[in-house]
């Protein structure tokens, strides 16, 4: 009996998170990134920056909360890698709950979880569920990105 | 949308490669869906400020792609307040839109207010 694919390396040939995916092969419940980040200031400036956020007020930048999207980017970061997201991919829904602030300097850990992967006409949907916690293990995001990519382009 | 392709790690092709983009259904780059949402955050935050940031929700759909060059224009209208024992839950419509006021993003997003 074939053991249960969970997680993203399993299904990359040589085992390591380099070679192509079978996008059709994955199965939901697999763990399709799980990684670990510090939210510096400079990533979170540069955040910032790309996005002209105005909204970093002088009491949160004081306290070093970090705007809430930037987040979010972190945690797709990733989805985009570990998954190799194929050029044509397009990302067509978002859902997501911030639970509790994030300072700058925070140790923060990301898993993200196919929940769906399904195929509609010519295009391959998959939606990955994400999870951030912080350094007390405590929820700080949950969210649900809906992604849509050609499935000829799902074998590469 | 390169600062963002670095700040995100996003470096898909479509946003950030102009040859690539040419060749695709939208025969240009486009923006990163997440960039634009980022305007949503930001206009939630500005309006409900800390709350934002410890009940945030937000649930979007990306409807048309954002060019580069491109103006937008972010929106939101409280549709409903929820009396709780957290607090006063406020929801909302969001909607970005360009300046031709084609719907770029639509969706909804909520806010809990401590009473």
């Amino acid at each position: 009996m074939a053991s249960k694919k969970t997680d993203i390396s399993s299904y990359i040939p040589d085992g390591k998170h380099s070679g192509s995916i079978n996008y059709g092969e994955l199965e939901v419940g697999t763990v399709v990134s799980q990684q670990s980040y510090i939210l510096d200031k400079k990533s979170v400036q540069i955040y910032i920056s790309a996005v002209k956020d105005t909204s970093v007020q002088p009491e949160t930048s004081a306290s070093n909360i970090a705007p809430p999207m930037s987040i979010a980017a972190l945690s797709l970061r990733g989805v985009v890698n570990d998954l190799k997201i194929p050029g044509g991919t397009l990302h067509i829904g978002q859902e997501l709950s911030f639970l509790k602030p994030v300072r700058v300097g925070m140790h923060l850990e990301c898993v993200a979880i196919l929940s769906s992967n399904s195929v509609r006409g010519e295009y391959r949907f998959m939606v990955v569920d994400l999870n951030v916690k912080d350094d007390l293990n405590d929820h700080v995001m949950k969210g649900k990105s809906t992604i849509m990519l050609p499935v000829d382009i799902s074998v590469q | 949308m390169l600062l963002y392709a670095e700040a995100s790690g996003d470096f898909n092709p479509i946003h950030v490669n102009k040859e690539f983009a040419e060749k695709s259904q939208f025969g240009r780059n486009i923006a990163h869906g997440m960039m634009v949402a980022a305007t949503i955050s930001e206009s939630m935050s500005l309006t409900f400020g800390k709350s934002w940031h410890h009940s945030g929700k937000v649930k979007i759909r990306f409807r048309s792609p954002a060019y580069p060059g491109d103006t937008i224009t972010t929106s939101g209208q409280i549709q409903k307040m929820v009396l709780s024992e957290e607090g006063t839950e406020v929801r909302c419509s969001v909607l970005v839109t360009n300046q031709a006021g084609e719907t770029i993003i639509s969706g909804s997003s909520s806010v809990i207010i401590s009473n």
